[in-house]
């Protein structure tokens, strides 16, 4: 029972549906404002959802239908089911093991995964280029966010999110690594796909990249991901560089900042082209957080 | 399979998010590379230059001014000195000076939002909102002027229809102010945000040469280092009484393209204000005869994308004989496919919005071969044809 209501309900389900809606609002929002516009109303998100819901959803032909069926499902779930293991709202991850920080940052990645795979499981041109830049993207930014998130589970000892929540309540990490939390941001804004890391889904290029053939039911699906995934990542972010999140008021006022700092370097940068994305990742942000966690490993080595 | 059918071809167009108005253009690529590039144009073809032979004078200047919803005023005036060139009378001092002051204040329109255009291309849609956002003060100034914010209708066959009375002055300048201020800023923008310098520096380098041979024309030639500007090689309306500063940039790539046009705006601000100051008193019109005498002209003038040529010719009636219009996109437009080759993908709609394409202006009929057979037209197949073809029986 308690599963269930935990899946359904609370910290999942309804509840990550609606909080990745609010902050999806938020967002969009906070830039509009940036750029001198007024912006959505507060349930523009639920209105998009809803009506994309209820479109008829286009299947082209000449493709795997099962796949293009399968993958917004997949895509959805994996987002949905790493939020079990962050400290949503701030209180105690649903469930919490050994390790689960990999689990949960896979879980997050299977999102852009399927978005890659689902371009490329059509013959539209604008698709096919959108996957490679989604997936080459992918292989840019991962390693690098891994290593930024891996720092502070290193100064806590242990690889288990609710622990290094826990240690992180009493060090706010983000003056103590620094660069890990840059990297971090960052790498947040490339895992959204947000400007200037919007190049796999760059309208003026590639219309809507590896999603042009979603319509309906298929792209709300994927959005939603999205929706859940910018919640999940500003979560963990949040609870392990902004001194953890203890309560919810805590939660609330530190993932809001975290989308704050989003927010204002979206609106401040032009699109990065693939190539440079790539060259801006191996050449600086790898390089930098590498250089912060030897430094990590070698005081570590000293003081013990 | 074939060599040409493995080629991984990306059409852009004629409905694609980068273009705002119909084009359609094929790009082969290899990964991210472009490595071939086709244009083809045709899709918003209206017949204006027909149109204008069934209409008299004063109602083709009419017709002419929506050729461009941007540069209307230029059309309109191209058509009008030409016209008064062929009737042998030419417009009060006054009226030139209007004339010319409503012709900045769309060439400061045009800049300030194809400024935003690149920068949305670009992915920078803060520059974009922004850009926008203050061609709105221009926007208003230009209705209070004329009453119109997009087809101003501020010539007449013999002069201009209103007059800038103080208080309107005193508006533009303030209006001028406020932009100066903001346009410094955009500059400022423009050559050192090092994520925006990183999609436009050494992006589409066209060099003088290259400018020269493809015919560019404008702002795009300019920033090649083409010293080309109608205002300067053959003064109209006031321009040589309130001669223009030729805005120059010398390296051709997309960056100097943004600096030549903002530079074109902060000379455009300088120049309203001169002839605000030294206005010439008089008459606002000359009379005009209702029949043109039997002639031919051409007429060139500066729009804000570069030269706009007019050929009118006259067979003495109360209508035209023959309009024949080019506009300056015509001219750069052959610039893109010979840029786009070797850049990346990401690049293309940049390199586009480059030249500030207008494609309905250019646009005329099309005929499109399926295949190579390719073929020329003799001037008398291509009279035929169009004898024909408005008789109704291609």
């Amino acid at each position: 029972m308690r599963e269930l209501f935990a899946i359904l309900f609370f910290p999942g389900g309804l509840f990550l549906l609606a909080g990745g809606m609010m902050y999806e609002w938020a967002d969009h929002k906070l830039i509009a404002r940036l750029q001198n516009r007024v912006g959505p109303r507060w349930f523009q998100p639920l209105a998009d959802t809803v009506k994309l819901l209820a479109k008829e959803e286009v299947i082209p032909s000449g493709i795997s239908t099962f796949l293009f069926i399968a993958l917004p499902i997949a895509a959805l779930a994996g987002a949905l089911t790493s939020a079990l293991y962050v400290p949503l709202g701030g209180l105690a991850p649903t469930y919490s093991f050994h390790g689960d920080l990999i689990v949960a940052l896979y879980m997050l990645s299977l999102l852009t995964l399927c978005t890659g795979l689902a371009g490329s499981n059509t013959t539209d041109s604008f698709s096919l280029v959108g996957a490679t830049r989604t997936l080459t993207q992918l292989f840019s930014y991962e390693a690098p966010f891994l290593v930024a998130l891996l720092g502070p589970a290193l100064a806590a000892g242990s690889w288990q999110i609710s622990e290094v929540n826990t240690y992180a309540q009493s060090h706010w990490l983000l003056f103590l690594q620094p660069i890990g939390f840059i990297v971090a941001l960052i790498g947040l804004l490339g895992k959204l796909e947000m400007p200037p890391f919007d190049s796999p889904e760059a309208e003026t290029e590639i219309v809507a990249g590896a999603m042009t053939e979603y319509s309906g039911r298929g792209l709300a699906l994927f959005h939603l991901g999205r929706k859940v995934e910018l919640m999940v990542g500003l979560t963990l972010v949040a609870s392990f560089y902004l001194g953890g999140l203890g309560n919810p008021i805590e939660f609330v006022v530190k993932t809001l900042a975290l989308l704050l700092g989003l927010s204002v370097l979206q609106s401040l940068m032009a699109r990065l082209r693939i190539d440079q994305i790539v060259g801006l990742w191996w050449r600086y942000g790898a390089l930098l957080v590498l250089a912060q966690w030897l430094v990590l490993m070698l005081i570590g080595g000293f003081t013990s | 399979m074939s060599e040409k059918s493995e080629k991984f071809i990306v059409p852009i167009g004629p409905q694609h998010p980068a273009l705002k108005e119909p084009g359609h253009f094929e790009f082969t690529v290899d990964g991210e590379v472009v490595t071939g590039a086709s244009v083809r144009l045709g899709y918003a073809h209206r017949g204006i230059e027909k149109a204008t032979e069934s209409r008299n004078w004063t109602q083709n200047m009419y017709l002419l001014e929506r050729i461009c919803g941007i540069c209307s005023h230029i059309h309109a005036l191209a058509y009008c000195l030409g016209v008064e060139k062929l009737a042998g009378v030419s417009a009060p001092p006054r009226a030139q000076a209007i004339r010319s002051v409503v012709a900045e204040l769309e060439r400061i329109h045009s800049h300030l939002m194809w400024l935003g255009v690149a920068a949305h291309e670009a992915g920078f849609e803060t520059l974009f909102m922004y850009s926008w956002r203050d061609r709105e003060t221009l926007m208003d100034v230009l209705e209070a002027l004329t009453g119109n914010r997009v087809n101003y209708s501020a010539n007449l066959i013999g002069g201009v229809k209103f007059d800038i009375n103080a208080d309107q002055r005193d508006t533009i300048l303030r209006a001028l102010e406020f932009l100066e201020e903001r346009t410094a800023h955009y500059m400022d923008i423009v050559t050192t945000d090092v994520v925006f310098l990183r999609r436009t520096r050494g992006i589409g380098t066209t060099s003088a040469a290259q400018a020269e041979l493809l015919g560019l024309v404008g702002p795009t030639a300019r920033a090649s280092g083409v010293a080309r500007d109608v205002r300067i090689d053959a003064p109209y309306a006031a321009y040589a009484d309130f001669p223009v500063t030729l805005i120059l940039h010398n390296v051709g790539d997309l960056e100097s393209r943004f600096i030549v046009r903002i530079n074109e705006l902060l000379e455009s601000y300088r120049l309203i204000r001169q002839i605000l100051d030294h206005m010439p008193e008089g008459e606002l019109t000359a009379r005009v005869p209702r029949r043109i005498k039997e002639g031919e002209t051409i007429s060139r003038v500066e729009a804000p994308r570069g030269e706009l040529f007019y050929f009118i010719k006259s067979n003495g009636s109360d209508t035209p004989e023959r309009i024949k219009v080019r506009t300056p996109t015509m001219c750069n437009m052959a610039s893109v496919p010979v840029l786009g080759i070797g850049q990346q993908l990401a690049d293309i709609p940049m390199i586009l919005a480059g030249i500030d394409p207008c494609f309905s202006c250019n646009d005329r009929a099309a005929v499109i071969h399926q295949g190579d057979d390719g073929d020329t037209w003799t001037w008398e197949r291509l009279r035929q044809y169009g004898i024909d073809y408005y008789r109704g029986q291609p």
